[in-house]
């Protein structure tokens, strides 16, 4: 057992533990823009893995850290969009609460 | 040697709190503060990960825009008096908690079992240099569809602002 932060599974867990809470924010979370956040949370746990399997199994070539940099650009996409949408609900229909969209459920 | 393991210990705590005050937090803004947090942390930890460049990155695209682009919404969204509260029932809580929880066990076993812990690693030597180089050799065609993408999600996000109609 070396140092710590030598170590491929404290990464992992990390970002493991970055997923657990992203599933959880995502599923009680009642307003839009928790949800959101959440998922940003699960995008980043998602480029810490890359970066770690990249640094520790495959340490030849740099395709994790460019996957990282492409999960950035998509973050950053997604979060524009989605803000812009959510942006458009409040303007609609006054609140963001997201269990009371249904109407293209009925 | 010591002091490096010590801030490494003070990085994890760190992002494991502000994992922790990001979803368990009722106000969105505290969300937003533990999001930020969980984001340094993560920088700190590409250092850590021989990547100086991603912790550059990771700064200016998450705690530098992304976290202002949440702050806006946040601000745009009404003020807190009429937001719902954040608190959903205990059922609806207990079953995202017994989702994640689950998530988590089934994960811990698939990443024990696939990665067994080896002894030394081999010291990384890739700088900026070969990012750059992968960035626009190999991935080329990725990257490519990544700008046009960006493009297009600004224009769909301008479209959506101006014309759209208002209140119902």
């Amino acid at each position: 057992m070396g140092l710590l932060y030598d170590n491929l599974h404290v990464y992992l867990f990390l970002s493991l533990f970055l997923l657990a809470a992203g599933i959880l924010g995502i599923l009680y979370r009642k307003t839009l823009i928790g949800m959101l956040i959440s998922v940003e949370l699960m995008m980043n746990g998602a480029g810490l893995n890359f970066v770690a399997l990249n640094r520790f199994v495959a340490p030849e070539n740099p395709s994790g850290m460019t996957f990282t940099l492409f999960i950035m650009g998509i973050a950053a996409a997604e979060a524009a969009i989605a803000l812009s949408i959510i942006i458009l609900i409040f303007r609609r229909y006054r609140h963001i609460d997201g269990e009371e969209l249904k109407e293209m459920k009925d | 040697m010591i002091i490096a393991e010590v801030i490494f210990i003070l990085v994890i705590l760190l992002t494991a709190a502000g994992t922790l005050l990001t979803v368990l937090s009722t106000s969105l803004i505290y969300a937003l503060i533990g999001l930020v947090a969980t984001m340094f942390g993560i920088a700190c930890l590409y250092v850590y990960l021989n990547a100086p460049f991603l912790a550059t990155v990771q700064i200016l695209i998450y705690v530098g825009a992304i976290s202002i682009l949440i702050a806006f919404a946040i601000m745009l969204a009404g003020p807190y008096s009429r937001r719902p509260k954040e608190w959903t029932t205990v059922t609806k809580f207990s079953a995202a908690l017994f989702v994640s929880l689950s998530s988590f066990a089934i994960i811990v076993k698939i990443v024990s079992l696939a990665f067994p812990v080896n002894g030394k690693t081999a010291a990384m030597a890739l700088s900026t240099k070969d990012i750059g180089r992968s960035l626009f050799d190999t991935f080329t065609l990725p990257f490519e569809l990544i700008s046009l993408l960006i493009v297009v999600s600004i224009i769909g996000a301008i479209m959506l602002a101006l014309f759209s109609k208002g209140e119902k």
